[in-house]
């Protein structure tokens, strides 16, 4: 059996070595990077959902990071280079969850509100204002929902649709993406009148020292959740639409989306005036089992992406028709409102 | 590879786990292809009769081409069938399920089929158990090619890798470049310009519309062919020659040209196991049209189970139909034949890149509506001019470039090769990389 002719990728120039140089070669760039950049190989690491690969990175970041935090060189090259980030810095620090959350003495008082008025106290509902800038975050779960929802308002309405998706963030994980800060940063820059949050494919992670999902994992979620909400509804003067989360296909992942299926709704409480928490568990996975299409217009259709747990376009069309619905009745002029 | 009988074991064990970190269960399906392949191969090669081993060469690319249309196109065809069914008042349906697709799928049974025929036409001998496994499972290519043929893999695996007949240098530059052009080009592109217009393509002009599709063009080659550049480094480094994919396919004259120049690895499979299979040109004009149609169609198709797909791959195919109904009638100056050329390949992507067919009409309907660029920013144009632009400049000072920078010492190779990596890592937005667009192929 001859070699066949290849198409070959490299000039036959090229100059050869042995494996020796190569290993060199490979060698040289890994010492200086796991000098120059350990902090970021530990970053990574801890941003990755946990298992085997995560195991792995952090084998190596932790102490590279370890050594990094001890050398000049991260900081240098960080400094060197920062003018190629696209990123405004939102990783855990300042103005972040661990300086949002307070601990309250007592028992809080219940407020206004808590209580929507047309549907808790039977109230007229009052004048449906316009609706100039809606926006659109979360996590890869808000996508293809944000486009979805651009396009439906995109028709001739003077509403602008800022659509923010932070993909592989989660409420649980702050090592990069800090919500409690990027929140801030997305209600005080965009001002919106309503904000659409569809997020938690990638939570589970251990908060205040608890591990996913009993109730004191599902209570400091909560609490986050509650933050994120205070910060977007803006005083009363913005309303939100939280989605809750259909259940993904495994069940290891079922456990993580009914617990923040739960913090969302207790989160919620307080600020039932503004908050509305729309439930696409209900809508996609009625009785709490999963399924993968569902009849919409009298025609079987998948909803979900192949990964089981993302919404597919169509899925994401049943969701901005439930987002624009509830959208509708806090604002005019909404087509499908 | 001083210690092949070692070697092997170890590098199929790393593949298989390289391939079972996106799911473990993958690698069932990764093992069962390969047994599935290998005993149809030494199936054939025992059979006495031709017919027997046509019989066992169908049953192995049916079990691939089956185990690709299920994970791969039954949602879309269960969807589109239920779809006409209803429409024609039979109340009949498919079972509707979104199953994961193995990451890869489309390449690795390609190569499975590719073996199996190789060995069914006699090209190639049945190779041992480990080398094959290893031939689908090799971790520079399992996920998204080059689609290396086995009789280009298993011969390098029989005779052991000179130790000391490594292309460093070049393999190293390749995998620099690789990541320059993935991360830093083709997803500052895509988050800059093409991911915004294609989502809500209402939101903006035709100025912007029109930068979209360049980018995209852009793009999609850094992304594809960054990828292909990192596979063939690693693989290099490994003792392993991989066939080139990609030859500054923008630089092309026609269509003809341009598949000679693009995915040349899918392009060398389309017209081996299905144009010539077909009659390939061997018969009149309208057989040959139809053969260049269906194999375009379905390469199409292969990219996904979509219409947006099919719809591409009729343009090219239509395309090829087109300079061979005229070839060499017209004779047009080659620099209209690459403003042709290179327009009709940026109207193919997009609709590669619409995620459906009534995007892609919005993106196209777009086009004729002026208004004011938002989009056009100096990096942006500089980034998708230096892109198509590179592919039509005289390659020779280039690949002179490029051999100085692969005759550096390895030290030197080293410092450069983590220098790029910083500076590239410093343009990574939080959301980190985006997967490689051929990925979900």
């Amino acid at each position: 059996m001859s070699e066949p002719e290849i198409v070959p990728p490299i000039s036959p120039a090229t100059r050869r070595r042995g494996a020796r140089e190569a290993l060199m070669a490979v060698g040289v760039a890994a010492l200086i990077l796991l000098i120059a950049q350990g902090p970021s190989i530990r970053r990574t690491g801890e941003r990755l959902d946990p298992g085997p690969i995560r195991f792995a990175v952090l084998s190596v970041g932790r102490p590279a990071g370890w050594l990094g935090d001890r050398l000049p060189f991260a900081d240098a090259v960080h400094s060197v280079t920062a003018f190629l980030s696209p990123d405004e810095n939102l990783s855990t620090a300042k103005g972040g969850f661990s300086e949002a959350v307070s601990s309250a003495r007592g028992v809080p008082p219940v407020t206004p509100d808590a209580f929507d008025p047309a549907t808790d106290l039977g109230a007229r509902p009052g004048p449906r204002r316009g609706l100039r800038t809606l926006l659109v975050t979360g996590d890869s779960m808000a996508m293809p929902l944000d486009a979805v929802v651009a396009r439906r308002l995109a028709g001739g309405n003077a509403t602008q649709v800022i659509r923010d998706p932070h993909v592989g963030t989660g409420i649980s994980k702050s090592a990069i993406v800090d919500w409690g800060k990027l929140s801030i940063r997305q209600a005080g820059r965009d001002t919106p009148d309503a904000v659409v949050v569809f997020i938690g494919a990638n939570e589970g992670f251990p908060l205040a020292g608890q591990d996913c999902c009993g109730a004191a994992w599902a209570a400091a979620y909560g609490t986050r959740v509650r933050t994120m909400m205070n910060t977007y509804r803006r005083r009363g003067a913005a309303r939100v639409y939280w989605l809750t989360l259909p259940l993904p296909r495994d069940p290891r992942r079922q456990v993580i989306a009914r617990a923040v299926n739960a913090a969302v709704r207790a989160a919620a409480q307080p600020y039932r005036a503004q908050v509305r928490v729309l439930d696409m568990s209900a809508l996609f996975t009625p009785g709490g089992r999963y399924r993968s299409n569902m009849p919409i217009g009298g025609e079987n259709r998948l909803v979900r992406e192949a990964d089981g747990v993302h919404l597919n376009e169509a899925g994401s069309e049943l969701a901005a028709g439930a987002v624009l619905r509830a959208v509708g009745q806090d604002f005019r002029d909404v087509p499908g409102g | 590879m001083s210690r092949p009988a070692l070697w092997k074991p170890v590098m199929l064990v790393a593949s298989y786990a390289f391939y079972g970190a996106a799911g473990w269960t993958f690698c069932l399906l990764l093992a069962g292809i390969t047994i599935g392949n290998h005993l149809a191969a030494r199936l054939i090669a025992r059979a006495r009769t031709e017919a027997g081993r046509r019989h066992v060469m169908v049953a192995a690319v049916a079990l691939d081409l089956g185990v690709l249309a299920l994970f791969k196109y039954y949602g879309f065809f269960a969807q589109e069938i239920n779809g006409v069914l209803d429409r024609v008042g039979l109340g009949l349906s498919a079972p509707l399920v979104a199953l994961a697709i193995p990451l890869g799928v489309s390449f690795f049974t390609f190569q499975a089929i590719s073996y199996t025929v190789d060995v069914y036409r006699r090209t190639i001998e049945p190779g041992r158990f480990l080398d094959v496994a290893l031939y689908l499972s090799f971790f520079p290519h399992v996920v998204a090619g080059p689609i290396v043929r086995a009789r280009e893999f298993l011969p390098q695996l029989a005779t052991p890798r000179d130790p000391r007949d490594v292309p460093v240098g070049a393999a190293v530059g390749l995998i620099a470049l690789g990541l320059i052009k993935k991360v830093a080009i083709a997803d500052y592109l895509a988050r800059a310009v093409v991911d915004p217009v294609f989502s809500v393509p209402q939101a903006y002009h035709a100025p912007d519309v029109a930068l979209a599709g360049y980018a995209y063009a852009a793009q999609i080659f850094c992304d594809f062919s960054g990828y292909t550049d990192i596979a063939i480094g690693v693989a290099l480094l490994c003792g392993f020659v991989f066939p080139q994919n990609f030859r500054r396919p923008y630089g092309a004259l026609g269509f003809q040209q341009f598949w000679r120049r693009w995915h040349m690895t899918l392009s060398r499979f389309l017209r081996d196991f299905l144009y010539i299979p077909l009659g390939g040109s061997r018969g009149g004009r309208l057989f040959t049209a139809r053969n260049v149609m269906l194999t375009m169609l379905l390469g199409g198709l292969w990219h996904g189970a979509a219409w947006t797909f099919v719809l591409w791959g009729g343009l090219h195919g239509s395309g090829l139909v087109a300079e061979r109904l005229i070839g060499g009638r017209l004779r047009t100056p080659a620099w209209l034949r690459w403003v042709v050329t290179f327009h009709l390949v940026v109207l193919g992507w997009i609709l590669f890149r619409s995620p459906s067919l009534g995007i892609a009409g919005d993106v196209l309907g777009q086009l004729t509506d002026f208004g004011p660029a938002t989009l056009w920013t100096v990096p942006v144009v500089l980034a998708v001019v230096a892109v198509i632009g590179l592919q039509l400049v005289p390659e020779r000072p280039i690949e002179a470039f490029r051999l100085r920078v692969e005759s550096l010492g390895p030290a030197a190779l080293g410092v450069g090769l983590a220098i790029v990596v910083m500076l590239v890592a410093a343009t990574v937005p939080s959301q980190g990389v985006p997967p490689f667009i051929y990925f979900q192929f």
